[in-house]
């Protein structure tokens, strides 16, 4: 009773618009001293001061920083073009590039709306200069950065990983062939829609053209390598690899392509920070309630509920996905992960789920969340740059919102899809 | 009242951008150090230490910007009246919570007295653990300097520029 009190109490305090880190706080603490009283809320400052002292989790404002680095480094253009040069041929190119180049931008930023921002703003225009609807464009650039959170390195993966105790890296595996299924399935699905409007093709294919562009981007071509590589290796920890990643992107962005300037870097440094501190007051506020619940065994009475009506794991991982789908309509990525994970995880293990397979599960989910109203986080971003109706370009995100939900049931109910390459290398 | 925001802002900005390049460093160092066989005994103390104190200065700067996330499409939708309403008690839920941390860590940190950190012993824990209630005393005032801008975001349309969006980092 207490505990559905406190979660209708939740709900009401997040929707008058307070902060959800800080909504959960609130919580934790009226909680607190409703059942424990004054003397028990000492533990609140002891609780956000350790939730917030998690080792594995510095990966994020790493990667954040080393996406942000990337982002005013001049590497876009690059992309781009190396893209073009590639396959430029295609009908409907543009949107080819868009799938790729993000593809690529995934494996650095670990953020799906950095990637927004930083190839929207080239690539919407284009597209509009050469005959592409708007919504269209909006949709692809959409659904294209959705990328950037199944492909490694991905900070929901991240969260998700030291929320459940899981291998960080064995995710990090496990995400690389559902995402370039999802590229592939973007590609496709823009192929039939350049067939449907009668979209250009941008030049002929020369190989000269790609060694020139190949030649100008081998730089930043290196940076998915060094990050991936280290980590996958073992060379070092998915947080040390981040570390890598920024001295990497600085180096590249500095050294080599030298369009990084000092005021880039200070806007790169503070949003970098902000970005880092919204996630972080959500976890350290979740382990405040994340306490809380564990006393009063709300969790193990979740498990204990759902099995009461079946153990069957394949119902429950449908179960579980209906309430991730619905979690991602209202919530933002970092607090569906960190509100949900505690909560579930002793029912995962208890009907035999793999975590490293239900992380890979979550992070589709909480794409395909990125990309439906009404809180849509990289839609409306991309939305806001295409100067786009955020209900038109919907309905035609809605295929590639369908590419997404294909590719969640495949993983869902094959798990061999995501779990080859962690069964391979690492079992 | 602008200018002690401004100055709030940039005082809070500064030490976010130190925090970032600190904690760039000691992780790069620690890597580094490793890699050359004397391994830093210290650095993922200090480096985990470097995160909350990131945490809590950066909600502070979140918090001034309006940046944190939080579900704002139903205040849009209802009238002024009631929406100021809801919005004074959000406020109010806001800042009590922190006075909340605030009076708690007062309690707590004479216990702290004389506890020092594992890998650097000459650094006090109470030092260290400071962050959480002057976090919670800078997000108070980020708060109330930046009443008027929370209002004017809840009173716009949910369609928000590239910038406004709050940092939804994942």
């Amino acid at each position: 009773m207490a505990t559905l009190l406190a979660f209708v109490a939740l709900v009401a305090i997040v929707l008058i618009n307070v902060p959800i880190g800080v909504s959960l706080g609130i919580v934790a603490c009226g909680a607190i001293f409703l059942t424990q009283g004054t003397n028990a809320l000492v533990s609140v400052p002891i609780s956000l001061y350790s939730g917030a002292t998690n080792f594995p989790l510095i990966a994020i404002p790493l990667f954040i920083l080393a996406g942000a680095i990337m982002n005013a480094s001049g590497i876009s253009q690059r992309l781009v073009a190396l893209a073009v040069a590639l396959v430029g041929f295609v009908r409907g190119a543009l949107a080819m590039v868009s799938v790729g180049t993000s593809l690529f931008f995934a494996e650095i930023s670990g953020s799906a709306v950095a990637d927004v921002a930083a190839l929207g703003s080239i690539l919407i225009p284009a597209m509009r200069r050469r005959g592409y609807p708007k919504a269209f464009a909006a949709a692809v650039i959409s659904s294209s950065a959705t990328l950037a959170i199944i492909i490694p390195p991905s900070i929901p993966m991240i969260l998700y990983a030291v929320m459940s105790g899981s291998s960080v890296v064995q995710i990090f595996v496990a995400g690389i062939i559902p995402g370039l299924l999802g590229a592939l399935g973007f590609a496709l699905l823009s192929y039939v829609f350049a067939r449907r409007y009668d979209l250009p093709v941008e030049s002929r294919f020369e190989f000269g053209e790609v060694l020139r562009t190949l030649k100008e981007a081998a730089w930043a071509l290196c940076l998915p390598i060094i990050i991936l590589g280290t980590i996958f290796g073992g060379i070092v920890t998915a947080t040390e690899g981040a570390a890598i990643a920024v001295v990497a992107a600085l180096f590249i962005g500095v050294v080599v392509y030298r369009e990084f300037n000092l005021a880039n870097l200070r806007e790169a440094l503070i949003e970098g920070g902000i970005q880092t501190a919204v996630v972080m007051l959500l976890v350290a506020a979740s382990s405040l309630i994340g306490i809380w619940l564990t006393e009063m065994r709300a969790p193990q009475a979740f498990a204990e509920g759902i099995m009461s009506l079946t153990s069957n794991k394949w119902a429950v991982l449908a179960l579980l996905n209906l309430v991730f789908l619905v979690l991602g309509l209202f919530l933002h990525s970092a607090a569906a992960v960190i509100m949900i994970v505690p909560i579930v995880m002793p029912l995962v293990h208890s009907v035999g789920i793999d975590p490293v397979h239900l992380g890979i599960v979550l992070a589709i989910n909480i794409g395909i969340g990125q990309q439906t109203p009404p809180v849509a986080s990289v839609l409306m971003a991309t939305c806001a740059i295409a100067k786009a109706n955020v209900w038109e370009v919907s309905r035609v995100n809605v295929w590639f919102v369908g590419v997404l939900a294909a590719i969640l049931l495949l993983c869902t109910y094959v798990p061999a899809v995501p779990m080859f390459l962690v069964n391979s290398f690492y079992r | 009242m602008t200018s002690i925001k401004r100055g709030l802002e940039l005082l809070l900005e500064w030490i976010v951008i130190a925090l970032m390049v600190i904690l760039a460093i000691t992780v790069t160092a620690g890597i580094a150090f490793r890699a050359a066989g004397a391994a830093l005994h210290w650095y993922d103390e200090v480096a985990s230490i470097l995160l909350a104190w990131l945490t809590y200065y950066g909600a502070a700067l979140a918090a001034l910007k309006r940046a944190h996330i939080g579900v704002g499409e139903i205040m849009h939708k209802i009238p002024t009246i009631p929406r100021a309403f809801l919005y004074a008690i959000g406020e109010c839920l806001i800042i009590g919570f922190f006075v909340v941390v605030i009076w708690m860590s007062m309690r707590l940190y004479g216990a702290l007295e004389g506890v020092m950190l594992v890998s650097l012993p000459w650094m006090p824990e109470r030092f260290v653990q400071s962050v959480v209630p002057i976090g919670a005393a800078l997000f108070i005032l980020a708060e109330l300097l930046s009443i008027p801008e929370g209002w004017r975001a809840l009173a716009k349309p949910a369609a928000p520029h590239i910038d406004e969006l709050a940092p939804d980092s994942v």
